[in-house]
């Protein structure tokens, strides 16, 4: 900015160069227009604008019954259905105080850790892109991302949107030889993890290129909102799964991989690490599902006692939160999402100021948001 | 003096690393399929297009009141049959634009008459193919049926 | 005039030549990512789809020419030609054997890197012309980097020209019969300089800064379509081939090899350095515009200027 400044002498003058970034533009994750202001390559302001993917998904909550809101949820952050469904789901069966069995508590985890792998496969993935290796470490991440979503597949029927789990339930029980197939996958993407290493991680030019770029602080990070690997990578240890255990993570070991500075590079490796992390807790729930039958009915009317239930989860974006209303009808009065790809976003006008272009792009990209879900 | 150029050859280092990974990787099978000639069969329970075995059907409206985005529509008449009163549908039609694909219709359906087949190649020319999908015509997916692997079979669930 | 005919001869085999390699470069480059990125690539035209190039040719033959509104019209129309026109010039000197030379001129290599850099005023003018910021973008990083590459180029090939004493190709060849001049150590480091900076010569990974898909879309030829944008395509795969060809001359002997005919041997050498070049494409992320300069100043020139010191010493001793 202070370059700009000087240029202001009456005779010579130098005008912002004006890029808007987005909508359609190959590395805004989906339909987001950032209006930047160049001062050459420089970035001088930064103002993101929202909107061109809203479908209303807060009103549309309003008019239909708590079952059929759960296909709406998938629709949020799509690269993590999973998530967004058990969000929901233990927010309508804390307003319900409806208890579940033991063996879909064990279920539910093995899938969200699952969905949580295969979420920040697409985000490295998609970073890397963004940084400009053409496609290779995107197509290796969607090659290990495909196991995962073979299983759903198999399990629920569907690819991206599952729509999978049931209010006091899930849709159908795990497929036989299951275990099987998520051990095989678990020794396979560790060893795919050191290959990502190798290709990416610790490569000079990847390291030139993320280190140090986009310093997000955590006083910074705790005003704004910001929540999920983001958070982490600042050295600010807040994890829900630790903080405040829903469904069963109180009974699994895992760490909480934190960053030491807040950069690009923080964000990526805290999430190659948790990668680790959740195969860790998959490896463990996987042994221990119990006997029982996970499977709800869905043609039964929930009518929830006149109230208000707020629940958060620890999706892999960050803090998902559903706000629920009820009027003692069949239908919620109000539901309002806290979405964390929102907040995240937030901060990126703060974290690109002063940097160039490319780095903008290296930013965003380290944010890893989805439009879905800042939309909704 | 030296730090510059320990850091200079490791640099050079790492990237020789990233070149033998992806020498390794040009070296093995692809993973994708050679797809319009070579086909995955579909998963068991599969969610394509929705499909009606129409005598099983009992009109009992639950899989119009579960849907979420309204895509079924459903109407039926009573008339009589050997002094017998008995239902019988006159429109059933799918709006294949409108559907989610959520499976919550199958879920519900007390005799499994409604089911999502195993159609995936569902494009048409025409949005009008699949506004208004008759689900009683036995061949109302005959235009994209010879573009489907394996024929949808009911799911026993 | 009988020499007339010969030399029409000879232009149009370059000219047939330079697209048949475009495409099959195209091609190639398309099966090695894909094979590297476990794909399969192009498959359905012809084997392996190694018509793909051809039918992608006769598609864009097809298209639209679609002019931005507000683009400067008459250099919009000149880039590609200045694109283009360099990269063929350039082949004028390339020896593929001893005798099949288009023309072996007597300052062969000073012609291929002077008319090479006439690249940049193409590439300057399609981003000025397009009326895009990005294409803008493009075209400012392409000129600054592409002038500052051009010195370390030319320092590690005046080593070449320094030990041999000749500026033409072809005695540059001969001079290496009894042993390439990569396997003596101050000439490999001027191979490795060479073939760094030509790689950001020709706007490749890691130093696509120019043309950076995640960042300017495609950087100056975003707004190009049709066959514009295939003379764009053609360029960069032709620079491609010219400096692995170059390389090929100076640094790995030429058409020199047992057994095989000359030909052969040349084209081997150069395709080989191209896959190579396509393996760090494939693999490396791309730097930034800053370090990338700062690459070029601080790294590679000191380099190739205490290398051509020490040489010159060691030679006069």
């Amino acid at each position: 900015m202070e370059q700009v400044e000087q240029n202001k002498s009456p005779e010579l003058r130098s005008e912002e160069l004006v890029v808007n970034m987005g909508p359609q533009h190959p590395s805004t994750h989906g339909v987001l227009y950032l209006e930047l202001r160049l001062d050459g390559e420089i970035v001088v302001d930064c103002r993101p604008h929202l909107g061109y993917l809203h479908r209303s998904i807060e009103k549309i909550a309003e008019n239909r019954t708590y079952i059929q809101f759960v296909p709406f949820t998938d629709r949020l952050d799509y690269l993590a259905s999973m998530n967004n469904n058990l969000g929901y789901v233990l927010a309508v069966e804390k307003l319900l105080g409806l208890p579940v069995n033991e063996r879909v508590q064990y279920i539910r985890t093995i899938i969200v850790e699952l969905n949580r792998v295969g979420s920040h496969l697409v985000s490295i993935g998609t970073f890397a892109q963004d940084l400009g290796a053409y496609a290779t470490p995107l197509f290796y991440c969607f090659r290990d991302r495909e196991k995962i979503v073979e299983l759903f597949d198999e399990l629920c029927g569907s690819r991206l949107t599952y729509n999978y789990m049931r209010i006091g339930g899930v849709q159908n029980d795990l497929p036989p030889g299951v275990d099987k197939i998520i051990k095989d996958f678990i020794q396979y993407e560790r060893k795919k993890l050191d290959e990502y290493n190798e290709l990416l991680t610790y490569n000079a030019i990847f390291l030139s290129r993320t280190k140090k770029v986009g310093i997000l602080s955590k006083e910074t990070a705790i005003n704004y909102g910001v929540t999920g690997p983001c958070l982490r990578a600042t050295g600010f240890k807040w994890d829900l799964r630790k903080e405040e255990p829903y469904l069963i993570y109180d009974r699994f070991k895992f760490d909480i991989p934190v960053g030491t500075m807040g950069d690009s590079w923080d964000r990526y490796k805290v999430r190659l690490e948790e990668i680790q992390e959740s195969l860790k807790i998959i490896e463990q729930a996987i042994g221990a599902v119990p006997e029982g039958n996970p499977v709800a009915k869905v043609n039964k009317v929930y009518k929830p006692a006149a109230g208000e239930v707020y629940l958060r989860t620890e999706n892999p974006r960050g803090e998902l939160g559903f706000y629920i209303v009820s009027d003692g009808t069949t239908k919620p009065y109000r539901n309002k999402i806290r979405s964390p790809s929102f907040s995240n976003l937030s901060v990126l006008p703060e974290l690109i100021r002063g940097l160039n272009v490319s780095d903008a792009v290296c930013v965003l990209g380290s944010i890893d948001i989805v439009m879905g879900e800042i939309d909704r | 003096m030296f730090r510059p150029i320990k850091v200079f050859f490791l640099s050079a280092l790492s990237l020789l690393i990233g070149m033998k990974v992806t020498i390794k990787n040009l070296f093995s099978p692809p993973v994708t399929l050679d797809y319009p000639n070579k086909k995955q069969p579909m998963k068991k329970n599969f969610r394509g297009m929705v499909d009606l075995k129409p005598p099983a059907c009992v009109i009992c409206y639950q899989c119009i009141k579960i849907c979420p985005t309204a895509a079924l529509f459903l109407s039926h008449k009573t008339v009589e049959q050997d002094a017998k009163k008995k239902n019988e549908i006159t429109k059933f039609t799918f709006n294949a634009e409108l559907c989610c694909f959520c499976g919550l219709c199958e879920e519900v359906c007390p005799t499994d008459a409604i089911y999502l087949n195993q159609m995936y190649e569902v494009s048409v020319f025409s949005h009008d193919d699949l506004l208004s999908i008759d689900l009683m015509d036995p061949k109302k997916y005959k235009h994209l049926d010879d573009r489907t692997v394996n024929q949808p079979e009911p799911n026993p669930q | 005039m009988p020499g007339m005919g010969l030399l029409l001869l000879k232009g149009m085999a370059v000219l047939g030549f330079i697209s048949t390699s475009a495409m099959f470069l195209i091609w190639w480059e398309r099966k090695v990512s894909a094979l590297i990125q476990n794909r399969m690539g192009p498959m359905a035209t012809g084997w392996h789809g190694s018509l793909q190039s051809v039918a992608d040719s006769i598609k864009l033959l097809l298209k639209e020419n679609i002019v931005p509104a507000g683009a400067d019209k008459l250099i919009w129309w000149l880039a590609p030609f200045f694109v283009v026109f360099p990269s063929v010039s350039a082949f004028v000197t390339i020896p593929f054997s001893e005798k099949l030379v288009p023309r072996d001129l007597n300052v062969g290599i000073l012609f291929v890197t002077s008319i090479t850099s006439v690249c940049v005023l193409g590439i300057f003018m399609a981003g000025w012309g397009s009326n895009n910021k990005y294409s803008l973008l493009g075209g400012m990083r392409s000129a600054a980097q592409i002038i500052s590459y051009e010195v370390p180029l030319l320092l590690s090939i005046v080593l070449v020209v320094m030990q041999t004493g000749t500026l033409s190709m072809v005695e540059i060849v001969r001079a290496q019969a009894h042993g390439w001049f990569l396997l003596r150590p101050h000439l490999a480091l001027a191979f490795v300089i060479y073939l760094i900076s030509a790689t950001a010569e020709v706007n490749r990974v890691p130093f696509d800064i120019p043309e950076a898909e995640s960042e300017l879309g495609a950087g100056y030829h975003t707004e190009y379509s049709g066959m514009k944008f295939a003379m764009f395509f053609v360029a960069e795969y032709t620079n491609l081939f010219i400096i692995s060809a170059v390389a090929a001359t100076l640094f790995l002997g030429g058409w020199q090899g047992p057994l095989l005919p000359p030909v052969v041997w040349f084209l081997l050498k150069a395709y080989g350095i191209i896959f190579l070049l396509m393996w760090v494409r494939w693999t490396l992320p791309r730097v930034r515009m800053d370090q990338m300069m700062a690459f070029a100043w601080k790294v590679l020139t000191p380099v190739s200027l205490a290398n051509l010191l020490l040489s010159g010493w060691l030679m006069l001793r």
